[in-house]
């Protein structure tokens, strides 16, 4: 294969999922490019992703917010009421001496679902100012590392599983951030699914780029 | 003007961009991460991962997950006594996730893991590559659904705590939480470039 120089290599792309080479060709606005071998979304175009992604971040930090300060359920048992947030799950597992499970615990369902959410915030926004060239790098180096590791998606499931293993005991009260939960989730889903890293390196190339040449 | 082989451009783990592969100091031209994180230890350190998982895996299989303490009565039940009860009681579905999440998920993922483990270093196997990509792309987002069940327990655990009745997560708990976030690490220890290279 023959190249201009090192930069050349940008109009390649490789699959993700089957590892197939292909070239970037333009596509009109609003759609995707997928590989010829497997299937899989190569890249998107989309003129307006800065705006989505940032309007999408703000929401989602907002119901997250929502979610870690009321109570999720509420069930009463035997005369008593008790009630469990987000922060009191990963607290009791300290308090019974788990700390292994609970530290684990704690990333997984709090720290790095925020800390994605505020990476996002600060990042859309410098790319939406065309700013902050090195720190836009390490911040999309940083999310790509976290982002496996958020599973606010899989503690959602866990909370039906075990209000469904409590029917029958106990009455249950779905709490309002259990609904800012389900949202949360699913901006969070949307996020990850259509706005994938490579596209926003791209993009981040784009921005400085134009902005060196002026 | 350079002129290079197709098979000497690799994707930056981390970024995606394709990079003239240079060796194994190689640094991706866009995000300044190290192409090859693992230098050539890549096979050894997902198998060590993968050993450690297996290992925590047994005491999260013997010990209970679920300690019942009721009007006095202390009640344990491991994670297949969980499983079994809850099919008993009628409640097919969440035995069922259970059950897949805790028990065939991570089984399927070690014998994934070995599978592609051994197949990037000996030529066992002749199945398409294609297919081999599939087979761990499919590990790595199945993967995490095995937490639902320590975290099932977390808040059961968090929820009902009175004098008479109380629910503490109990030793496998801790064993299984190791389990799965080894066999996370173990799956992105391994290095998928490895299939392409042994085509």
């Amino acid at each position: 294969m023959k190249l201009e120089n090192e930069d050349a290599l940008d109009n390649l792309i490789i699959c993700q999922q089957c590892f197939t080479l292909h070239e970037e060709v333009p596509i009109a606005d609003g759609t995707q490019a997928l590989c010829t071998k497997c299937g899989g979304v190569l890249y998107r175009y989309e003129t307006r992703l800065i705006d989505y992604g940032l309007a999408l971040s703000i929401t989602g930090l907002i119901f997250f917010i929502v979610a870690n300060v009321f109570p999720l359920v509420q069930i009463e048992l035997l005369g008593h009421e008790q009630y469990i947030t987000i922060t009191k799950t990963f607290v009791s597992l300290f308090d019974n001496g788990f700390y292994v499970v609970g530290l684990l615990c704690t990333f997984l369902i709090f720290i790095f679902p925020l800390m994605i959410f505020t990476i996002n915030i600060v990042l859309f926004s410098l790319l939406k100012l065309a700013k902050g060239k090195t720190m836009t790098k390490e911040l999309l180096v940083l999310i790509s590392h976290i982002r496996p590791w958020s599973m606010s998606d899989i503690f959602l499931i866990s909370i039906l599983v075990a209000l469904v293993k409590l029917i029958g005991y106990a009455q249950i009260h779905i709490g309002v951030s259990f609904w800012a939960l389900i949202l949360f989730v699913l901006i969070d889903l949307y996020i990850t699914k259509y706005i994938h890293i490579s596209e926003l390196w791209m993009l981040r190339k784009g921005i400085f780029l134009h902005k060196g040449h002026r | 003007m350079i002129d290079i082989p197709e098979e000497q451009l690799t994707p930056c783990p981390v970024c995606e961009a394709v990079n003239i592969d240079k060796g194994i100091e190689t640094v991706c031209r866009r995000c300044g991460s190290k192409v090859y994180p693992h230098k050539g230890y890549s096979t050894q350190k997902a198998w060590a991962y993968l050993i450690t998982a297996m290992i925590a895996y047994i005491p999260a299989n013997l010990y209970p997950m679920l300690i019942t303490n009721q009007f006095g009565a202390v009640e344990g039940s491991t994670i297949l006594g969980g499983v079994v009860m809850l099919w008993e009681h009628g409640s097919f579905p969440i035995a069922a996730v259970i059950f897949v999440a805790s028990i065939l998920i991570p089984i399927m993922k070690f014998l994934v893991l070995i599978y592609l483990l051994i197949s990037v270093k000996y030529p066992i196997g002749k199945a398409k590559r294609v297919d081999k990509h599939k087979l761990y792309y499919m590990t790595e987002a199945v993967g995490p659904w095995s937490m639902i069940d320590v975290f099932v327990v977390a808040i059961l655990a968090a929820l009902i705590h009175l004098a008479n009745v109380e629910i503490v997560a109990g030793t496998a708990a801790t064993a299984f939480a190791i389990s799965v976030f080894f066999t996370l690490l173990a799956a992105h220890a391994f290095d998928e470039r490895l299939i392409k290279e042994k085509k």
